[in-house]
Parts: structure tokens; C-alpha cells; sequence
């Protein structure tokens, strides 16, 4: 599984050369952006490199209801911000429920895992 | 592997079906919200075209029609192509490395309903008194100011697109961890198929771009609510090279991965191995890294960017491209080409977006570009490679993998009927905008000048033919899905891993893989067998 770390450096690698042409060829923010860019591409690389993907299988639920539920408080806190501050709360204590129902599920999956 | 094998699970249905961590299932379901969508937005271009097919009718407001195009550009981009590329990789990656779920399956999941909370969000300003956005797809400031455009309906349509951006996000990420970390054994990257191969580049660049622009409506919001975030010309022109950063590299988004459904259509249906693929490996890292660098070419005329360096690396990506395009082609040289459906599309993807690559060539170059920027050319440009190219890329890639996820065949004559309804449709509606930009018709207005009518007449009535094709596609998805037509587990003869297991697929995609040796296992397979057989 570490091979994919290559093309993952690869491409990172080629977003600073560009993005240090960039800013040999003006200066200010943009430049600095681009050279960002090529952070979650490197950090993914160096990342697989020193941890391997297990190669046991894993017991995963066939349903995840938290998830819906968080994704949507999410969601619902975020339009709260035009439609008001009921909303947003409404939304956060949805969310809330959600990671924490989330949280208990994934602790039950890693017991099975067991 | 004997047909029917393998048992798929029983649908769930309702709640179990909405909450399912299976990839197939997210997939589906990002791939119906996103017809949904498409049909929407589909429906506001008819509307614009019966608008402007004769100067002065003016049925609909300025506003209204200042909501009609917003709605429509950032419908077909925001929850419409990139959910599809996505959707489409989310299903079909995990079977091509040999892997028996997604990794991160709730990302996933979650994603999805990211995405469809913002397109529904976005919709919704149409409920409201002030109408939905109307700011183009790129709400730039300071049109999209409170002060210009003030109301709810703009608020929606902002937390939309940023919910729906992070959804994709999401979607993406679980998609770039199943190709990194969960690859069957012997699949090493050098043996990805080409299809995954464009989805991993595709998600590096999501990664990379995708959090910009979540950046950029959290800052408009700000600067809605609170003021002072995007002051004066400085502050319109950073929220230009904020929204650009994500805003260009989302054409590629929505086009890189069809590039990988026409690769894997041709080389199937040219009953060939893919001619190229290193070269083909290596043009897709350049060219997505190469499409990082090229946001600038948006903002030659406001004179703030280095229009150099932009015209320089925008005129660079002929080059990977140019490999693309000669491994396709080589690819069917000295084939057995076998004309079906997915074939016609992919072959309609090549020629058509050829055209739109080379005007792309034009409004890379800035003093071209002068001339061209904010006229009908540049929609003319972008709807020869998002719909005449993407689109028909996408179609290409239902046609030969709806078998694998329906189990049933999709029927050829309706497919046909659709292919050649689009194709001539697609001609008719965009063509004339080139010859309508280069004289001068600028875009975004719902009136023109007397003498560009029976251009725009034949735009409209273009329209109303691709309305057709589109429902011959869907009359063919009712129809296939209706009267079933058993696929079997590889109709196609083709030559990638999820041609190795069921259709459709079960829960945890094989029951048993065949050996790798390269990015063709069943090619190989039939070779090797062909090999063995008494002569």
C-alpha cells in the first residue's frame, strides 16, 4: 500500500515548482496559496508512508443513522446563520445528538472488532 | 466466475436504504439527487432559451432572469457534474482495486447528505421574497454584496454551495483513501485501471481546491452580514483569486473522471488493451497539477494577475492533453471497434470536446481573450466541454456501467436515439453562440440586438431537441429498468475488475478475485485462456 505514497509526492511536489514559479514571477498571496495547496497531497503521502493500511478486515455496520443525523444538524445549524439564531440551535443540539450517537456506535463497532 | 454466483443482499428499503453505509447505496443516491438537480437546472436553461430565441420578447423580468442563469450554471456545477464524477467513482473505484467497501464509508454517507441539504438550500431561495441567487455562479463581489443584492434567497444560496462543496469534499476524500489504502493485493498503482487513475488525480485536486472555496462563501457570508471582509477593488479581487483557485480546477472535477469512463469504453469496445497507459499516467499528474496553475487566465482583464505566467501554463496543458487524446485514438487504431451505445458516446466526447479544448486555446491567450471575456463565446467554450464533452463523457460511462449496477442491459436503439438527439442538439444550441460572442452579444442578458436573432433562434431550437434527447434516455431508463434485460456479469467483454463480480454487485463486492497482473486481470484472463485452448 505504500506505492501510492509515490504519484501522491509526485503531484505535490510538482504544485511547488509551479507554485514557486508563481511567486518568482509576482508576489503576494496567490503564490503563497498555491504552495499550500500542496499540503494535503504531501501530508497524505508522508502519512501512508509511515502507516500502513491494515490488512484486517474490518466489521463495519450496515447502516449509520448518526451519521444522517449529524450531517444534517450540521447542515440545519449552517442555514441557521441567514434564518436565524433558533436554527442554528436547533441545529448544533441536533448535531450534537448525532456525534455523540456516532461515538457510541464506533466505540461498539471496535468492540466487535475485537 | 459462473453468472449469479453471488447473491446481492436484499434492497433496503426507506430508512435502512437512505442510513446504508454500502458504497453502491451512497453512490445511487448521489447519483439520483443529482439527476434531480440536473433536471431542475435543466428545466431553467429551457426557460432561458425560450427567452432569448427572438429579440424583445422579454416574458420574464431582468431579475428573474438574472436568477434563471445563476440558478442554472451553478445547479449543473455545484450539485449536478461534480456530485455525478464522484457519485460515479464512489461506485465504481472500489471495484476496480479489488476492494470490499469504500474506505471511510460515513464520510461518505455523510457527504452525501451534506450536499443534498445545500442543493435543496440553494433551491429554496426561490420560496423566498427576494427570489433565489443572482449573482452568476461565481457571485462575485461586489454584485453579490448585501448591498447589491440583498435578501435571504442570496444567504441561502451562499451556506448551499458551501454545504454542498464540503459534501463533494467528503465524497472525495472517501474515494482517495479507498485508492491509497485499500487496493486488493497484487493491484499496485502501476495496475490501476485507467478509470481509477483519473479519479485519483480528480480527488487530489478536490482535496487541494475544494476547502478554498468553502473559505471563500464562509468569508461572503461575513461580508453579507457583518461587512468589511472584501472592501473596495483589493477585496473583489481576492475574493476573485479565492473562488478561481476552486473555480477552475472544478472544470477538471467534472472532467477527468469521463476522461476515464470513454478510456475504459474505447479500449473495451475497440476489443484492445489501452495504448499509452504510463504515458497516460503520467499526462494525468501533469495535467491536473499543470490545472492548479491556471486560475489566473479568469482575471486577464482586470490587469491584477500575471498574465504571463497564467497564458504560459494555460497553453502548456495542450500538451498532457494532447497525449490523452493520442492514446485514445491509438487505442482504436487497428481495433475491432464495435459501435454501441457507450461507444457512440465516447466517440461523441472525443470530437466534441476537441472543440471545446481548442477555443479553450483562444481565451488562453490574453489579448484574444480581451476581445472574447463576458460574450457569448466563453458559454459557447465552456458548454462544448462540460456538456458536448462531460456530459457525453458521463453518458458514455451510465451506458457500459449500468449492467454492472442494474443488472439489466439498457435498450441500444433508444440509446442510440438519445446519443444522435444530443449530439445534433448540443451542435445546434452551442455552435451559434461562438459566431453570437465574436460578434459582440454579451452574456447574462435576457435582450440583444435585432440582427443576432436567427442565431439565437437556432440556439432555442437546439434546446428544445437536447430536451429530447434527455428524455429518450430517461424513457430508456424506464423502459431498461421495467422490462429487464439479465446482463450477465460481463456483457461487454471488457477488461477491468468489477466485470469480475455479479451484476449487480454484493454487499461486500467479490466473493473471489481473479489473479492481477496488470490493469486488465480479465484481459489477461481471456488471453491466457486463448493461449491454453487446443488450436
Amino acid at each position: 500500500m505504500r506505492g501510492a505514497s509515490a504519484p501522491l509526492l509526485a503531484w505535490g511536489c510538482l504544485q511547488l515548482l509551479l507554485g514557486a514559479g508563481l511567486a518568482a514571477f509576482s508576489e503576494g498571496v496567490p503564490a503563497l496559496l498555491f504552495l499550500a495547496a500542496a499540503a494535503p497531497a504531501l501530508t497524505l503521502a508522508a502519512w501512508n508512508r509511515a502507516r500502513p493500511a491494515s490488512e484486517r478486515a474490518r466489521s463495519l455496520p450496515a447502516l449509520s443513522l448518526p451519521v444522517v443525523v449529524l450531517a444534517v444538524g450540521a447542515a440545519l445549524a449552517a442555514l441557521g446563520l441567514t434564518a436565524g439564531l433558533w436554527l442554528s440551535l436547533v441545529g448544533a443540539e441536533i448535531a450534537l445528538f448525532g456525534a455523540v450517537w456516532l461515538g457510541r456506535e464506533l466505540r461498539e463497532e471496535r468492540r466487535w472488532g475485537r | 466466475m459462473a453468472d449469479g454466483a453471488s447473491v446481492a443482499l436484499p434492497a433496503e428499503r426507506g430508512l435502512g436504504w437512505l442510513a446504508s453505509t454500502d458504497h453502491k447505496r451512497t453512490a445511487a443516491k448521489v447519483a439520483l439527487a443529482a439527476l434531480f438537480f440536473f433536471a431542475l437546472s435543466g428545466l431553467l436553461a429551457l426557460v432561458m432559451r425560450a427567452e432569448l430565441a427572438q429579440p424583445g420578447l422579454q416574458f420574464v423580468s431582468d431579475h428573474t432572469y438574472d436568477e434563471l442563469f445563476t440558478m442554472h450554471g451553478s445547479g449543473m456545477i455545484y450539485l449536478f457534474l461534480t456530485p455525478m464524477a464522484l457519485g460515479l467513482g464512489l461506485y465504481i473505484v472500489p471495484l476496480q482495486v479489488g476492494a470490499a467497501e469504500v474506505a471511510a464509508p460515513r464520510l461518505a454517507l455523510g457527504g452525501f447528505w451534506l450536499y443534498l441539504c445545500g442543493g435543496l438550500a440553494m433551491y429554496s431561495g426561490f420560496l423566498t421574497d427576494s427570489g433565489a441567487g443572482s449573482d452568476t455562479w461565481t457571485a462575485t463581489i461586489p454584485l453579490s454584496s448585501s448591498a447589491a443584492t440583498p435578501g435571504v434567497g442570496m444567504d441561502l444560496w451562499v451556506i448551499g454551495v458551501g454545504l454542498a462543496t464540503l459534501g463533494s469534499l467528503l465524497i472525495a476524500l472517501s474515494i482517495l483513501l479507498t485508492i491509497v489504502r485499500l487496493r486488493a493485493p497484487g493491484m499496485t498503482m502501476l495496475r490501476l485501471p485507467v478509470f481509477s487513475w483519473t479519479m485519483l488525480v480528480t480527488t487530489l485536486m478536490v482535496l487541494a481546491s475544494f476547502p478554498v472555496l468553502i473559505v471563500a462563501m464562509g468569508l461572503l457570508l461575513a461580508e453579507r452580514h457583518l461587512g468589511g471582509v472584501f472592501d473596495g477593488a483589493t477585496g473583489s479581487i481576492a475574493y476573485q483569486h479565492l473562488f478561481w483557485f476552486y473555480g477552475h480546477p472544478v472544470v477538471y472535477v467534472m472532467f477527468f473522471p469521463f476522461v476515464g469512463a470513454v478510456a475504459e469504453v474505447v479500449a473495451t469496445f475497440s476489443r484492445k488493451r489501452f495504448f499509452g497507459y504510463r504515458a497516460l499516467v503520467v499526462s494525468l499528474l501533469v495535467f491536473t497539477a499543470l490545472s492548479m496553475a491556471v486560475w489566473g487566465h479568469h482575471m486577464f482583464v482586470t490587469g491584477a494577475v500575471q498574465n504571463q505566467y497564467f497564458s504560459l501554463t494555460s497553453h502548456l496543458l495542450a500538451v498532457p492533453a494532447g497525449i490523452e487524446y493520442f492514446d485514445l485514438i491509438a487505442t482504436m487504431i487497428g481495433g475491432a471497434i464495435l459501435l454501441r451505445t457507450p461507444m457512440l458516446f465516447a466517440l461523441g466526447f472525443i470530437c466534441q470536446f476537441l472543440i471545446g479544448g481548442l477555443t479553450g486555446i483562444i481565451v488562453a491567450s490574453p489579448p484574444l481573450d480581451y476581445h472574447v471575456n463576458g460574450s457569448f463565446f466563453i458559454v459557447a467554450h465552456f458548454h462544448y466541454t462540460l456538456f458536448a464533452g462531460s456530459l457525453f463523457g458521463l453518458l458514455a460511462g451510465v451506458h457500459y456501467w449500468f449492467p454492472k449496477v442494474s443488472g439489466a442491459m439498457l435498450r441500444e436503439g433508444l440509446g442510440k436515439l438519445s446519443f444522435w438527439l444530443l449530439a445534433i442538439g448540443a451542435n445546434l444550441t452551442f455552435f451559434p453562440m461562438f459566431f453570437l460572442g465574436f460578434d459582440g452579444m454579451p452574456r447574462r442578458v435576457p435582450d440583444y440586438a435585432p440582427r443576432l436573432g436567427d442565431l439565437n433562434l437556432l440556439s432555442s431550437i437546439g434546446a428544445g431537441v437536447i430536451a429530447l434527447g434527455v428524455l429518450a434516455f430517461l424513457a430508456n431508463l424506464w423502459v431498461s429498468l421495467r422490462h429487464r434485460v439479465p446482463a450477465g456479469d460481463d456483457p461487454w467483454g471488457a477488461q477491468t475488475l468489477e466485470w469480475a463480480t455479479s451484476s449487480p454487485p454484493p454487499r461486500h463486492n467479490f466473493d473471489s478475485l481473479p489473479p492481477i497482473g496488470s490493469y486488465a486481470p480479465l484481459l489477461d484472463r481471456r488471453e491466457a485462456e486463448e493461449k491454453a485452448a487446443p488450436a
